[in-house]
């Protein structure tokens, strides 16, 4: 199975429509990679659907960086 | 005032002064008059003149004047004791002027056969083709205006509306224009047929025909430089300044109006304000505001509003004409350059952001986002819920009342959070349940109404209403603690016995939230001409807006018993306990997520073109500040404490 960077890279490119291989854990979604407001909450969701995960809405606020939802991910599937 | 003919001695020191009477026998005085204060004055018909001794007050002009009449015509007209007429060029012609009224450097302003002074007026609003005229009168509220312009299907109900607005029109007819105590009217060229009240000031006006200046020592009215307004009704406390033309429209109670506004057919309520825009056939409830050129409301409803600039909509598609409507609920804003197709309904505290040209209806789904999405119309249900802006909105309204007159025209709930936008949250979560089940996973988009919502945020958007639920059923049962304080747990959760019961519909009556049951009763007393005038209409009014506190605890009451299988009212401290601590949670979660998107105006894309030369981040600081220390974001800290507080002072009482 693909890491969770891996599966963050392809929702994120998917969704934000960016080559992912820009899509690196360094990236800041608003600044470098283009998520507008909307986009923001669509990343939550489908970050969501692709985990089978809830994300609590304003502890998902604090993720800034694909490296900030890779740790955010991995500390939810943990806790399933 | 008790009136005597002028002695012979009187009539020679006027004609030495440069007086003249069509007969002298028809100008009558008060004891005390003074005819060395009278110069270069014509009379013709009646004239009554009161005391014009002692000093005139400051006109806030600094130049020191002292009561008398110089260089006028006067025809048919009673002058108060103290007033200050001077440079009248055309005349002053069947007028009651009341006390320490100052004219000065005025063209006309006369009376001409009997008028309302726009009273009984019909104006063409919210459809500008017509079918829903209002009959406006200086006592026209926003909640009398929106049954007579929404309700058109209940023709007694019309009937009996037109009748009251008759009947004031009725009581205001003369052929006598009245300008009430201490009003001030300077450098106007014509005003026929215009009702002023007492301490308005009418300075500059280019021309004011058949309509009335209502005004108030408490709130006093406006009229300023420039403006052209015909057939209109300015009530208390209003500004209507700088050229703003004004056709056929009403302007509401602490409205503000200027800047080369135009409006035509056009009701404004309390507080709106309108400047540089052009409005036709805007039904403009309280707090409705537009600030910029380019903007052009028409054939909108709406009320708690904000335009952007270059809002537009239209209401014609080049067929049977200027046919078309639409609704924008309470609190909702539109983006700069947005422009919306009616017919089409806006949810309340919704954004509109971008062109549509789907006919919408998102009315269950308030706090959302619509935007423009490649020509696509896209709906993100609950997203504005937890934005700045909103929270900002609903502490600036009450705060931002600018009526002063004891007797309110508009009943005004300024709640946010309401049984009104609940009941619509609870309606919004079941159709995106349902949209959800429904949907394939394939795809992208699902359509509800018109608009299409993504797919993927079905289920985070019904999060958000659950958060946004949970918050106001909490707002509810705290405030109900802190309103009856050292009452016992079973005092405070008992049904209120003057509220409606059960989980009957909630309406938006331009402004008044109030259970549909209510309005109902007060329509049917209407309709079978119980109500006999307006004001009684207005006192009824007055009834249901006191209703509401009690009748928005029911209904959380009933609600909640609905969705939770839960009763409140008998739940024991535990239970309850339970519930404040969800409470808690939402507000703690609301606040931060507010704070999230407070934070998003000071990182990133936000620092751009600061530092022209370098020292971009040093000069952003200094411009917009430091998140940590920034005004509102130190508030969201206190709203927390206090949300803690609040829940500790409960809490304890649950011991």
């Amino acid at each position: 199975m693909a890491s969770t960077l891996e599966r963050i890279k392809k929702v994120t490119a998917d969704l934000l429509k960016v080559d992912a291989s820009k899509v690196v854990e360094s990236a800041r979604f608003v600044e470098d990679l283009g998520a507008e407001s909307v986009q923001s909450i669509e990343l939550v969701a489908s970050f969501e659907e692709a985990f089978d995960i809830e994300m609590d809405e304003d502890a998902a606020l604090a993720v800034k960086t694909v490296g900030d939802a890779v740790r955010f991910i991995d500390k939810v599937l943990a806790g399933k | 005032m008790t009136m005597r003919a002028l002695t012979r001695q009187e009539i020679e020191t006027l004609e030495r002064q440069g007086c003249s009477a069509e007969a002298w026998g028809t100008v009558r005085v008060t004891d005390g008059f003074d005819p060395l204060r009278v110069r270069h004055t014509m009379f013709a018909g009646t004239v009554d003149i009161g005391r014009l001794d002692g000093t005139f007050p400051d006109a806030g002009d600094g130049v020191r004047r002292v009561p008398g009449i110089r260089d006028a015509r006067l025809q048919d007209v009673r002058v108060g004791d103290g007033c200050y007429i001077s440079g009248v060029r055309g005349g002053l012609v069947n007028l009651d002027i009341g006390a320490q009224v100052l004219i000065e450097n005025v063209g006309l302003v006369v009376c001409v056969g009997e008028t309302t002074f726009g009273n009984g007026h019909e104006i063409a609003v919210f459809n500008e083709g017509g079918g829903r005229e209002l009959r406006m009168t200086d006592r026209t509220s926003a909640q009398i205006a929106y049954l007579s312009v929404m309700y058109r299907d209940q023709a007694e109900l019309i009937k009996q509306l037109n009748h009251l607005a008759d009947r004031c029109a009725a009581q205001r007819k003369a052929s006598t224009a009245s300008i009430g105590e201490g009003a001030l009217i300077r450098n106007v060229n014509e005003i026929r047929n215009v009702r002023i009240g007492a301490y308005a000031r009418i300075d500059g006006a280019t021309r004011l025909l058949e309509g009335t200046v209502d005004s108030s020592k408490q709130a006093p009215s406006t009229v300023g430089t420039g403006v052209i307004a015909e057939h209109f009704i300015i009530q208390q406390g209003v500004s209507v300044t700088d050229g703003a033309l004004v056709g056929a429209s009403l302007v509401g109670e602490g409205s503000r109006v200027g800047k080369q506004f135009s409006c035509e057919n056009t009701a404004m309520f309390a507080n709106c304000e309108g400047f540089h825009s052009e409005a036709c056939s805007w039904f403009a409830g309280p707090y409705s505001v537009t600030h910029h050129r380019s903007t052009l409301m028409i054939a909108a409803c709406t009320s708690f509003y904000n335009a952007g600039s270059g809002t537009n909509q239209s209401n014609h598609m080049y067929k049977l004409g200027p046919l078309h409507q639409g609704i924008m609920e309470r609190g909702s804003k539109t983006g700069s350059f947005s422009y919306l197709l009616w017919p089409s309904r806006v949810g309340a505290f919704t954004a509109v952001m971008g062109k549509h040209y789907a006919n919408f209806d998102t009315s269950d789904f308030p706090f959302s986002y619509i935007n423009e999405e490649g020509g696509k119309s896209t709906l993100t249900p609950g997203m504005n819920f937890f934005t700045v802006g909103t929270l900002r909105d609903g502490e600036k309204w009450p705060a931002r009342d600018r009526r002063k007159s004891a007797d309110k025209l508009d009943q005004l709930i300024f709640d946010v959070l309401s049984p009104y936008t609940a009941q619509k949250m609870i309606r919004g979560s079941r159709l995106l349940q349902e949209l959800g089940d429904a949907a394939e996973r394939s795809a992208e988009y699902v359509t509800c109404r018109g608009i299409q919502i993504k797919r993927l945020l079905l289920k985070t958007c019904r999060r958000y209403y659950a958060l946004a639920l949970e918050k106001y059923f909490g707002d509810v049962l705290v405030a109900r603690f802190e309103a009856n304080a050292g009452k016992g747990l079973r005092e405070v959760l008992k049904p209120a016995a003057a509220g409606e019961p059960g989980t009957g519909e909630w309406l938006d009556v331009c402004g008044l939230l109030c259970r549909k049951s209510r309005l109902d009763r007060l329509v049917a007393d209407l309709t079978a001409g119980r109500i006999a005038s307006q004001e009684d209409l207005l006192a009824a009014f007055k009834v249901i807006h006191a209703a509401y506190r009690e009748d928005a605890w029911n209904w959380c009451l009933a609600s909640y018993r609905e969705i939770t299988g839960r009763d409140l009212a008998a739940e024991p401290a535990e239970g309850v306990k339970a519930f404040l601590e969800k409470w808690k949670q939402a507000s703690h979660k609301l606040l931060n997520m507010v704070a999230g998107d407070a934070q998003k105006e000071f990182e990133g894309a936000t620092r751009t073109g600061f530092g022209i030369d370098g020292n971009g981040d040093a000069d952003f600081v200094a411009v917009r500040g430091a998140f940590e220390t920034n005004k509102f974001v130190r508030k969201l800290k206190d709203d927390g404490n206090k949300v803690d507080q609040r829940f500790d002072a409960v809490v304890n009482r649950l011991v």
